[in-house]
C-alpha cells in the first residue's frame, strides 16, 4: 500500500496582521490556496510557519482551522514539535482531537540528546497516540543531532505508527543510509526530504519533500516531483537547478524573503515576528527581479 | 583542454614490512586498476595515504604512475599540502613528470580566510597548464571546504580550473556549483568524491573518484556506467551494495580498506604511521563481513 504522504507537499506559511497578531481569515484562504493549486498534503506549521514564535494555543487554533478548511480533500498533518517535550506531546493529542491525518515531529530541541534519549522519545509520541507519525531529521540545525539509519530501523520495528521521515540533512550518504534501513523493514516507509532537493532523493526511494517555496511557485514544485517520479532526468535537471536558485533566494532570512516574495505574487500574508526581520521593501524588489529573471511571475499563479 | 574520463580509481599506497614504497607491487596495482574498469588513475588520493609521503616519494609516485600506465590511461597527480608554494612546486612537477591534470584540496592544518583559500588554490593551479580540479573532501579536512563561489572566482582567474571533486555529499553545494560554474564555463566538471554517486549524477557529476575500486572493481564499474547512461531507478541496487560496503570500511578508514584488498588478495601491507592495521579479530570481522556480502561474490581476487 503506498504511503498517503507522498508528492511536494506544501506546510503553509503563518499569516499576521500589522501588529503581527494571527490573520484568521487570510490563513483559511492561504490554505485553499495550496489545494487549489495542487498540493497533495498540507502539513502545518512547520519552521517557515514561525511555528516556535507561536504559542501553543495558536498552535492549536491555527491546526484546527487547517482541518477544518481542507476538510479532507488531501491529508493534514501537524508539526508538534516544540521547546518543551510536554508542549510536543499536547500537541499530539489535540492533533487527534481535531481529526489531523498525522503528526511530524523533530528531533528534540536544544539538548543534544542522545540517541537513546531520541528513541525513548519517539517511542513514547508514537505510543501516546493512534496517528501516523513522521519524524524529522535535521542534523545541521539542531547541532548535529540526528536519528540514524540503525534507530531508525529499531523504531520501525517497534512501531507500527511510525510511517517515515522528513530527512532535511540535503546529504546523499544520510538520506542513503537511512532509506537502505527503513525500506527494507517497512517498503513504504516515507523517505521524505525538507526543501525539494527531490531530484538526488526520488532515485535513491524518496518520494516527496515538504515544501519551501511553494506558496511561490506551487506548478513548479509538482512538475518536478512528476518529472523526477517519470524519470524525465534531463528535465528534471532543469527544474531542479531552478528550484534551488529559489531556495537559494529565500534561504536567506528565511521566512521573511518568503514572506515578502508572496507580496510580489499577490498573496500577501503580513509581517514576520521576531527575532526574525520583515522583508523590506528593498528586498521585496530583489526578490521581484530575481522572480522575474526565473520566469517565475509567468508560469505561477497570481493572487489567491 | 578538455579532460575527458570519467571513472577514476584512486589507488592504495603499497608498502613493504620495512614501510618502504613496494613499487613491484604498485606497478600490480596500476595493471589491475587498468584491466578493471579505471578510465584515468589519481596518484595519490588521501585512500593512497598522500599525506605519509615525503615530497620526493610522492614525485617518484607520480613519474612511475604515469611511466607504468603507458598510452594506456592518464594519471591526475594529487598535489595537496599545507603549504601552497610546496603544493604548487609538486604540482609543476607532476605536469613536467607527464600527468595530464592535478587535483588538490584546501590547506592542511590552516584554517586561512577564505580570501587566502583562493589564493592557494590560484597559485597551485596558475602553476600548470594541465586541467587543475578542487577536491571538497570537509570530512577529511576537518571542516575546510569550498563553496560555489569560490568555484566562481577560480574560473574567472584560472583558465585550467575544470572542475570539483565532491566528497561533501551535499546537494546544495552541488547543484549550486553546476548551476553557476555551468554557465560561467559550460565544460566545467563535476566528480564525486565518493562512491555515492546517484545523487551527485543526477544533479550533473559526469565522473567518480574511486578508492573502493581496489575492493569492488566490478560494481564500481556497473554502478558507473548506469550513472552515465542516466540510469538512476537502475542503479540503485549498485549503489545500495557499494553504500554497505563503504559502512563497513568506513569506521577503519584506510587501515580497513588495505585490510579488504588483501581479503581480496590484493595485499598493500599495512598503512604508514601514524595509522594503526586493524588487529587481527577486527580483520576477520571485515573478511567475515566481505564473504557473506552478496553483491561483492562476483569481484575479482587476487591481481
Amino acid at each position: 500500500m503506498q504511503n498517503k504522504f507522498r508528492g511536494v507537499m506544501q506546510s503553509p506559511v503563518t499569516p499576521l496582521k500589522d501588529d503581527f497578531s494571527l490573520d484568521l481569515p487570510t490563513f483559511e484562504r492561504l490554505i485553499d490556496f495550496h489545494v487549489r493549486a495542487g498540493a497533495p498534503a498540507i502539513s502545518w506549521p512547520h519552521h517557515k510557519g514561525e511555528s516556535l514564535n507561536l504559542t501553543i494555543d495558536e498552535r492549536k487554533l491555527f491546526a484546527e482551522a487547517a482541518v477544518k478548511v481542507v476538510a479532507g480533500r488531501v491529508p493534514v498533518t501537524i508539526h508538534v514539535s516544540a521547546l518543551a517535550v510536554e508542549d510536543t506531546m499536547a500537541l499530539a493529542r489535540h492533533a487527534q482531537d481535531i481529526g489531523a491525518d498525522g503528526i511530524l515531529a523533530i528531533t528534540p530541541y536544544f539538548w543534544t540528546p542522545t540517541l537513546d534519549a531520541i528513541e525513548a522519545y519517539f517511542i513514547r509520541l508514537c505510543r501516546s497516540i493512534d496517528l501516523p507519525v513522521l519524524s524529522y531529521n535535521s542534523p545541521s540545525y539542531l547541532n548535529g543531532v540526528e536519528i540514524t539509519g540503525d534507530v531508525m530501523a529499531r523504531l520501525i520495528d517497534t512501531l507500527p505508527n511510525f510511517v517515515g521521515v522528513k530527512e532535511a540533512s540535503f546529504n546523499s550518504e544520510k538520506f542513503l543510509e537511512i532509506s537502505r534501513a527503513a525500506l527494507a523493514l517497512r517498503p513504504n516507509f516515507a523517505m521524505l526530504t525538507g526543501v525539494e532537493f527531490l531530484l538526488p532523493s526520488v532515485p535513491l526511494g524518496g518520494v516527496g519533500s515538504y515544501s519551501a517555496a511553494g506558496s511561490i511557485c506551487p506548478n513548479l514544485c509538482n512538475e518536478l516531483f512528476d518529472t523526477c517520479v517519470a524519470g524525465e532526468w534531463g528535465r528534471a535537471k532543469e527544474l531542479q537547478y531552478k528550484m534551488t536558485r529559489l531556495w537559494h533566494l529565500f534561504k536567506d532570512q528565511y521566512p521573511s524573503s518568503l514572506k515578502g516574495g508572496m507580496v510580489i505574487m499577490g498573496r500577501p500574508v503580513g509581517p514576520t515576528r521576531a527575532p526574525l526581520p520583515t522583508a523590506t521593501p528593498e528586498r521585496q524588489a530583489y526578490i521581484r527581479a530575481q522572480l522575474e529573471d526565473l520566469g517565475i511571475l509567468e508560469s505561477e499563479p497570481h493572487g489567491w | 583542454m578538455p579532460f575527458s574520463p570519467g571513472l577514476v580509481h584512486t589507488p592504495l599506497t603499497p608498502f613493504a614490512a620495512n614501510g618502504s614504497i613496494d613499487f613491484d607491487l604498485f606497478a600490480k596495482a596500476i595493471d589491475f586498476h587498468l584491466r578493471h574498469g579505471a578510465e584515468a588513475l589519481a596518484v595519490q588520493m588521501h585512500a593512497g595515504e598522500s599525506v605519509s609521503l615525503t615530497d620526493a616519494e610522492k614525485r617518484r609516485l607520480i613519474a612511475f604512475a604515469v611511466e607504468q600506465a603507458g598510452k594506456r590511461a592518464p594519471i591526475i597527480a594529487h598535489v595537496s599540502d599545507a603549504g601552497t608554494g610546496i603544493a604548487a612546486s609538486l604540482a609543476t612537477h607532476a605536469q613536467a613528470a607527464g600527468a595530464s591534470a592535478i587535483v588538490a584540496t584546501t590547506p592542511y592544518y590552516w584554517t586561512p580566510p577564505p580570501a587566502m583559500v583562493l589564493e592557494h588554490f590560484f597559485q597551485i593551479g596558475a602553476a600548470v597548464d594541465i586541467p587543475f580540479f578542487v577536491l571538497n573532501a570537509p570530512d577529511d579536512m576537518a571542516g575546510g571546504k569550498i563553496n560555489a563561489d569560490l568555484a566562481l572566482k577560480l574560473i574567472a582567474r584560472l583558465p585550467n580550473f575544470a572542475g570539483v571533486v565532491d566528497a561533501s555529499l551535499d546537494w546544495q553545494f552541488m547543484i549550486e556549483l553546476m548551476t553557476d560554474a555551468g554557465r560561467a564555463r559550460p565544460d566545467f566538471r563535476l566528480f564525486g568524491g565518493t562512491e555515492l554517486l546517484v545523487s551527485a549524477a543526477a544533479v550533473g557529476a559526469t565522473g567518480l573518484f574511486s578508492a573502493l575500486a581496489v575492493v569492488a572493481p566490478r560494481l564500481v564499474r556497473g554502478l558507473f556506467d548506469l550513472c552515465r547512461d542516466s540510469k538512476f531507478f537502475e542503479a540503485r541496487p549498485q549503489q545500495e551494495g557499494i553504500a554497505a560496503l563503504r559502512q563497513i570500511l568506513k569506521p577503519g578508514g584506510v587501515a580497513a580498506l588495505k585490510a579488504a584488498a588483501r581479503t581480496m588478495g590484493r595485499d598493500c601491507g599495512n598503512p604508514r604511521p601514524p595509522l594503526l592495521p586493524l588487529d587481527p579479530a577486527a580483520e576477520r570481522k571485515l573478511a567475515a563481513q566481505i564473504a557473506a556480502s552478496p553483491s561483492l561474490a562476483a569481484e575479482p581476487r587476487g591481481w
